[in-house]
């Protein structure tokens, strides 16, 4: 904490910052004021020493039984000391500002800006959590409500491992932007650290604003069906590494249908999504049948099929002519010119822009329809409040009926004025993101509240166990399969369909290695359906941030597809914690032996 | 016929052994892991950053002595290469095994991983190093055929057979390790512990075989190869690293391990046949007599055709993928 920045002052673009830190500003780069000074900040230090003194010394000193309470004060004075120090900077700020306002300063070119926490601040917070944490452990029955917790409990903590392992590599291979190397170690330190946290600033940026929110859900779209579809495959007890080969044969089925198919729009769109999820499901069947029938690996198998299946798409649209020993067959399929690609989709198949939907037509004023939100709301209240009685078909059925009459209804309402700002406009956010949305609620419905789910979920935990009670296991693991392609599938209208790689065409380019990113959702998320929906979302924003990393600091946007890496990497050994975490027989233990 | 010239059976046998070399050095290193019951799907992440760890190292190491002088030839620098990339290799296969096998971790999981980490990280290493996301600078000190070492047999190289043999040193050790490995694993005493891990962990523990160590050693010999099979592509093929370097090597590797039966001989004859199918492809690029793709995806569907027992059948070791516990 004392030699991390507590504040920046004032950011210039490309990272060079002035840092407010207590025993000192350091301005590298000479960022030109004015900004805050902050004078009481050595006197925060101290009071900062001060409490983590007492923490310690009170943890060895008090008896076990006031030990919660003292920790819970504590924990409450530290948030408490961190929300002023927040207020009294921004405060601060804002003055400076004002005053430069009151002189009739543009306010465009405000003299402070892009001023923010940093370090010192979060280790603040971080520090306040911790002391809960510790007096919620220190209380009777305190660790088996961590271990109770685990699926949270484990991800969270291989998060923060991979991010500590992602500030090394950041530390290790840039300079400081604006800093040139001769500088004494006080500099040197709290410069790095600085990079460091400004490079998890930006990586988190996206969700301060509405246009990089709406990006990082573009960007997560595709990660939630394909995190389905691996999760699903998990329930079920089998490992679904297919979905990059599932999603590219759902995307040439979709652009099949899209391409070929005539018809009216109604009829058309949900053809061409529904094949979509038939190609993925035909690709992960094959394997799931060669493990049901012949004891194959379906590791191996989804695999293999995964070339297969890019063979496949490079059969189709790489050349219009092949020879097969000198007969020659020609293609429909290939666009003219260079770039392998398909024809266009026609505007019927075409999945609309989510801000259309939302009744906007593009940047500028518009009203903001009631009609999706009308129809959400209706499917909500149907199916939790008057729902409860009917049987599960039923009150889906109804559920999905009142929808569509809230959409209607909700069609006709005058809708509320709205601004929509060009760099909004410009995300192509598209309606296979609320596609995304019903395959998360059909993923929970489907694996819990059903009889095939449980089923599934039988299979998964216990085979044997399974199979003596009567169901019957290999069509379960073909079945399975099925579905989890047919989700990988799907993750193809979001390129084909619904435009999600700048055309509405099926491209060479389509980045189906998200099917391997799939693998890190699933298991970030625990394979829960509000876990995969929220992992998937959470890379949307890491991967969105990348942009700006590169743009900022030149750092690769690779770092996250690494940090993506260790995640999985430090979830598959249990985030390094003790055992009862990761086992559920250990897990099980614990929270007997501390309900005793 | 062109098909039919000598000069194209020529190009066709030399070219197939430069393919098969890598994928040989994978697949027996793969074998070696298999066999002592860990699955390890990272081998195509090793490649990767083994091929990174060579090229980078060789053009660190030659950079201040061709500032000197640009013609300036050092023996060693292209072996120091090779040897970081079995580090590297070594360190990746590590991490793998510490999970995997200390941390009872899923091992496809922890394979998958450090494939992720292996398309990711190289590229933030070259952008600090050379302000480039997807390839090294290219080297001068790479790994040359043999008639660069021998100018002394230049006639025996010209001539047809010579235009064969004229291979990398590493292509001569690939295929050496053949009857290494199958003297290795089936009449030493270290084999037989190896294998015993692999099928009936439980039973070789209670023979006072440290399961654990064995373990460790299958894995960590597979990243040695992995790594050398890495350093063959940047700094023996080609003279850089390019992103992705393996280009799913790794897997065709792990195809031929389960299409070789997990054995030597087999192996080597697998990965014959899929780098004859791959400079097959490169040669003619297909023309006339199939399209390259389904040359491509050849591999593949042989696999899944054995894997399901059309064509003989394979059995795996009995334990693997399952974690030990004692």
């Amino acid at each position: 904490m004392a030699v991390s920045p507590w504040f920046v002052a004032k950011r210039a673009f490309g990272g060079r910052g002035v840092l407010l830190t207590p025993f000192g500003v350091v301005n590298p780069a000479g960022v030109r004021g004015p900004f805050p000074e902050l004078g009481w900040l050595p006197l925060a230090f101290w009071f900062w020493l001060g409490l983590i003194a007492v923490a310690v010394v009170l943890a060895f000193v008090l008896p076990k039984e006031r030990l919660p309470k003292v920790l819970f004060a504590l924990g409450g004075v530290a948030l408490l000391a961190f929300g002023v120090e927040a207020l009294v900077f921004y405060q601060a700020a804002h003055a400076i500002n004002a005053a430069a306002l009151a002189e009739g300063v543009n306010p465009r070119r405000l003299p402070v800006k892009r001023h923010s926490l940093s370090l010192g601040l979060y280790l603040q917070l971080f520090y306040a959590l911790f002391l809960f944490a510790s007096a919620k452990l220190a209380e009777p029955g305190g660790r088996a409500l961590f271990v109770r917790y685990r699926g949270v409990v484990v991800p969270a903590v291989s998060m923060a491992l991979a991010m500590l392992a992602g500030a090394v590599i950041v530390w290790i291979l840039k300079t400081p932007p604006g800093v040139r190397p001769p500088v004494d170690l006080f500099t040197y330190l709290v410069t790095k650290l600085d990079l460091v946290t400004y490079t998890y600033q930006l990586l988190f940026g996206p969700v301060l604003s509405l246009p990089g929110l709406f990006q990082a859900f573009l960007i997560a779209t595709p990660l939630i069906f394909t995190g389905l579809a691996v999760a699903f495959g998990f329930k079920a007890g089998l490992f679904n590494i297919g979905a990059p080969g599932q999603l590219i044969i759902g995307a040439i089925f979709a652009m099949l249908v899209g391409v070929y198919v005539p018809g009216p729009r109604f009829l058309l769109l949900p053809l061409a999504i529904l094949a979509a999820a038939l190609g993925g499901a035909i690709w992960g069947a094959i394997p799931g049948w060669l493990k049901a029938r012949f004891g194959a690996h379906e590791v191996i198998n989804t695999i293999m099929m995964n070339y297969i299946a890019v063979s496949v798409m490079l059969f189709l649209l790489s050349k219009n002519e092949w020879s097969f020993f000198g007969h020659v067959i020609h293609l429909p399929f290939k666009y003219p010119g260079y770039e392998p690609r398909s024809y266009e989709i026609q505007e019927a198949a075409r999945i609309p822009m989510f801000l259309k939907m939302l009744g906007f037509s593009g940047a500028g004023p518009g009203h903001l329809s009631w009609a999706l939100p009308l129809a959400l709301l209706a499917m909500l209240l149907v199916y939790y409040l008057f729902g409860r009685k009917l049987d599960l078909g039923k009150r889906v059925l109804y559920a999905l009926g009142a929808g569509v009459v809230g959409y209607l209804i909700g069609g006709f309402l005058p809708g509320i004025p709205m601004q929509v700002s060009p760099a909004l406009a410009s995300v192509r956010l598209n309606g296979a993101f609320v596609l995304a949305l019903f395959a998360v609620a059909f993923y929970n419905f489907y694996m819990w509240r059903t009889k095939h789910g449980y089923e599934l979920r039988a299979v998964g935990l216990a085979p044997k166990a399974a199979e003596y009670a009567g169901v019957k296991i290999a069509s379960k693991i073909v079945l399975a399969m099925a579905i989890s392609g047919a989700l990988a599938g799907l993750a193809a209208t979001h390129y084909v369909l619904g435009g999600g790689i700048d055309e509405y065409r099926l491209k060479q380019s389509i980045p189906y290695n998200v099917g391997f990113d799939g693998i890190a959702v699933a298991l970030m998320g625990q394979n829960t359906p509000v876990g995969v929906t929220l992992a998937a979302l959470l890379f949307g924003v890491l991967l969105t941030g990348g942009l700006q990393l590169n743009l900022q600091l030149g750092i690769s946007r690779e770092l996250v597809m690494v940090l993506q890496a260790l995640i999985v990497l430090f979830i598959a050994a249990g985030g390094f914690l003790p055992r009862y975490f990761t086992d559920p027989l250990l897990a099980a233990e614990v929270l007997k032996k501390e309900a005793r | 016929m062109e098909l039919l010239s000598s000069v194209f059976w020529i190009a066709l046998i030399a070219g197939a052994l430069r393919e098969t070399t890598p994928l040989l050095l994978t697949a027996l290193g793969g074998m070696y892991n298999e066999r002592s019951g860990v699955v390890n799907i990272a081998l195509e992440g090793i490649i990767n950053f083994g091929a990174l760890a060579a090229a980078v190292t060789v053009q660190l190491l030659e950079a201040p002595y061709l500032a000197q002088d640009p013609n300036l030839r050092i023996w060693w620098i292209p072996w120091v290469g090779v040897l970081a990339a079995i580090v590297v290799g070594l360190l990746t296969a590590w991490i793998h095994a510490v999970v995997s096998i200390r941390y009872r971790a899923d091992q496809i999981v922890s394979g998958v991983a450090i494939n992720m980490l292996s398309f990711g990280l190289p590229s933030i290493v070259l952008i600090f190093l050379y302000h480039n996301a997807t390839a090294s600078k290219e080297v001068v000190h790479r790994i040359y055929p043999l008639s660069h070492y021998l100018p002394q047999l230049s006639d025996f190289f010209s001539s047809p057979l010579g235009r064969i043999l004229d291979q990398n040193p590493l292509v001569y050790l690939a295929f050496l390790l053949v009857p290494v490995s199958y003297f290795a694993l089936f009449k030493t005493p270290w084999g037989l512990r190896l294998r015993s891990v692999g099928e009936h962990p439980e039973a070789a523990d209670s023979l006072g075989i440290n399961v654990f160590l064995m373990r460790y050693q299958g894995v960590l010999l597979s990243g040695v190869l992995a790594g050398i099979a890495g350093a063959y592509l940047s700094i023996g093929e080609l003279n850089q690293f390019v992103r992705l370097m393996a280009a799913g090597r790794g897997f065709i590797a792990l195809a031929a391990l389960i299409f070789g039966k997990w054995h030597p001989v087999g192996i080597l004859g697998a990965t014959l046949l899929f780098g004859f199918a791959e400079a097959f492809r490169i040669q003619i690029g297909g023309a006339g007599v199939l399209p390259s793709p389904i040359l491509q995806a050849f591999p593949y569907v042989l696999t899944m055709l054995v894997l399901a027992g059309f064509i003989g059948r394979a059995r795996p070791p009995a334990a693997i993928g399952k974690p030990y516990e004692k």
